[in-house]
């Protein structure tokens, strides 16, 4: 008996059964497992194994079938069922597209749509190189089922373990954050997730409470400080104004020349962040206002200046 | 997902099979050989399978009205009495996201449609995910001009020569190249054309953001298939030695040093770098944290106060 049949009829009859199923049940009733009881305990905890690694939710709980509590398995139908989104086929064929366009975690998009209803309105045409390939990080699959489920998550970060409710995940400049409510800074704060090291420990299902955010931002180095805010005004020339949505954001700008320079205006409460970023552009940007962080850069630049002799 | 010989592994069977039963359950007859594509299952084998497998399979005692019926006529395939497999297997949490992380990418590349069918059901996804305020994953992009990165998109799948106004950061100069365009491509949020240079003789990767204008020459070129060069900055061929205080120890952890030493002034480094540009950035944010001691072993000018005082000249000319 093939081994595909087995796992077939034992999801069924985890799904089906009312009560949890012991193992000795399972034997009697699922035909192709050995009947040498140490063979069929292995046969069947890699059955167990194997199904749970594809997702499958099988829990256990008491079976009730004696006054000793008997390991009962079953699959509740709530853990198992797909929620059907019911795509429209024009719908499940943009999502199949986007999954060949961006190189991100294949395996895994193509899984999702064989569940959502299959591979559809895939061209034939000789395979296009993918448009983007979109880093992965160990880490982000379980903050995502950690948002999705209203988990709390644990994580070390800058050597201090933090605690906190996950808001939102964005891709920006090339990085992925998380937005999230610290818990012990009863704050929203930003992370790195590429700085969460290889695991994150998640809480129960529903022990996060998902609250209204502002929309996505996330934190500039002359952010990150506790100066009083300061807004600045930098002008930004022509050949380096190409690349402001990308490093600060479209939004940050409020003014457009004629010579196609701009001007940005930033929120600082870092100073000396706020001075480096201001010199990595050498002398095709300027700070305009206001005057205290206008002579911040002009100070660094006369200390410099003035040669090594210091 | 599949064995070396293109054959569907197992476990690849059996995901699919839980997700083609309900599939096949809620239609009224499906041609067998759109199964096999939708559920990318050979044809063959997936009639094995329905036949030989599904059919078998049912709910204790397996009396003919405990199994699943499998009805396979002219083609078509019928599928009932499998209430158990009602619906597929819910997503797991890396298969969610990579959908809805490939979908937003996708809706954050310039042209996409803000209302059209991706985005309509990537909202659908997010409810069914338990995200009533839609899909909590942004993708924020390069910024690039729509226009130019459309220029050149056609011009590297026609094989038109173009010309560019490029900037290049780590020289910090402006230039006029001839290129002929490989392959436009996001990296990292990015957007990149790597292209064979005339200028330089070699393929480079140009970062879009950077590109002024283009325009087309007018010519074609033959592509050639070498591999793209490595995008990543490596060490350059120019070896700059800095001494470093306390407060600019980090560069030695930052950048792969060639050497370095403990004096009495302090940390000494050696770096390789390609571009002087950088070097007078890194010099401009260290300050009095890091002094440029040598290029490539002779003794350096003071390169940080030359540039200081050329931005200073700026700030003079500005002066209220």
């Amino acid at each position: 008996m093939a081994k595909l049949e087995r796992l077939l009829n034992l999801t069924a009859a985890l799904l089906h059964t009312e009560r949890p199923l012991t193992a000795e049940q399972i034997r009697e009733r699922i035909p192709g497992y050995p009947d040498d009881l140490v063979a069929f305990r292995r046969a069947f905890s890699r059955d167990k194994e194997d199904l749970r690694e594809m997702g499958v939710p099988i829990t256990m709980e008491d079976a009730y079938v004696s006054d000793t509590p008997i390991d009962g398995y079953r699959i509740r139908k709530g853990d198992y069922f797909l929620k059907d989104p019911d795509l429209e086929p024009d719908e499940l064929a943009a999502l199949h597209m986007a999954a060949r366009a961006i190189q991100f975690d294949e395996g895994a998009s193509s899984q999702a749509l064989l569940k959502l209803g299959g591979l559809i309105g895939q061209d034939t045409g000789d395979a296009d190189q993918p448009l983007a390939a979109m880093p992965g990080s160990p880490v982000l699959s379980d903050l995502f089922g950690a948002l999705t489920d209203r988990r709390l998550v644990q994580f070390g970060y800058r050597d201090e373990v933090r605690h906190v409710e996950p808001q939102r995940i964005d891709f920006q400049r090339g990085r992925w954050y998380l937005t999230a409510w610290d818990l012990d800074r009863n704050a929203e704060r930003n992370f790195r997730v590429d700085r969460m090291g290889d695991a994150v420990s998640l809480g129960e299902v529903g022990s996060a409470t998902r609250r209204k955010m502002g929309t996505a931002r996330w934190t500039q180095p002359w952010e990150l400080g506790s100066d009083q805010p300061i807004v600045a005004r930098v002008h930004i020339d022509a050949d380096q104004a190409g690349s402001v949505p990308f490093e600060i954001g479209q939004e940050a700008v409020v003014e457009r020349n004629g010579d196609g320079s701009v001007v940005v205006q930033l929120s600082v409460t870092n100073e000396a962040a706020f001075v480096t970023f201001v010199l990595s552009f050498l002398d095709h940007a300027e700070v305009l206002s206001p005057p205290e962080l206008r002579d911040a850069v002009i100070s660094w630049l006369k200390a410099s200046a003035q040669g090594s002799q210091r | 997902m599949t064995n070396r010989d293109g054959r569907l592994t197992a476990s690849a069977r059996l995901e699919r099979l839980l997700s083609i039963v309900p599939w096949v359950a809620a239609q009224d007859g499906v041609r067998l050989a759109e199964i096999s594509q939708r559920f990318d299952y050979p044809e063959g084998r997936l009639l094995l399978d329905l036949e030989e497998i599904v059919f078998m399979v049912g709910v204790y005692p397996f009396s003919p009205d405990q199994l699943i019926e499998v009805m396979i006529d002219d083609g078509r395939v019928w599928i009932r009495y499998a209430d158990f497999f009602g619906k597929s297997l819910r997503l797991t949490p890396d298969q969610a996201l990579a959908l809805v992380t490939a979908g937003s990418s996708l809706l954050a590349v310039p042209g996409a449609e803000p209302d059209g069918a991706l985005a309509r059901g990537l909202a659908k996804l997010a409810a069914t995910l338990g995200l009533e305020d839609g899909v909590p994953v942004g993708v924020r992009l390069g910024g690039v001009d729509e226009p130019i990165l459309a220029t050149l998109r056609a011009a590297a799948s026609e094989n038109h020569e173009l010309q560019i106004d490029y900037y290049s950061y780590g020289r910090d100069e402006r230039s006029t190249r001839t290129i002929e365009p490989n392959r436009v491509f996001l990296e990292d949020g990015q957007w990149y054309v790597d292209a064979y240079c005339h200028k330089a003789q070699d393929i480079r990767v140009f970062r879009a953001d950077r590109i002024r204008s283009t325009q087309l020459t007018g010519r074609t070129f033959v592509r050639n298939d070498e591999d793209p060069t490595n995008l990543r900055p490596s060490a350059g061929p120019i070896e700059v030695t800095l001494l470093l205080r306390p407060a600019g120890e980090w560069i030695a952890s930052a950048y792969p040093c060639r050497a370095s030493e403990m004096t009495e002034h302090g940390f000494k480094v050696t770096l390789g770098i390609s571009a002087f540009a950088w070097l007078d950035r890194l010099l401009l944010q260290l300050g009095p944290a890091g002094q440029l001691l040598s290029i490539d072993g002779v003794a350096a000018p003071d390169r940080a106060a030359i540039m200081a005082r050329k931005i200073l000249e700026r700030y003079r000319t500005n002066e209220g």
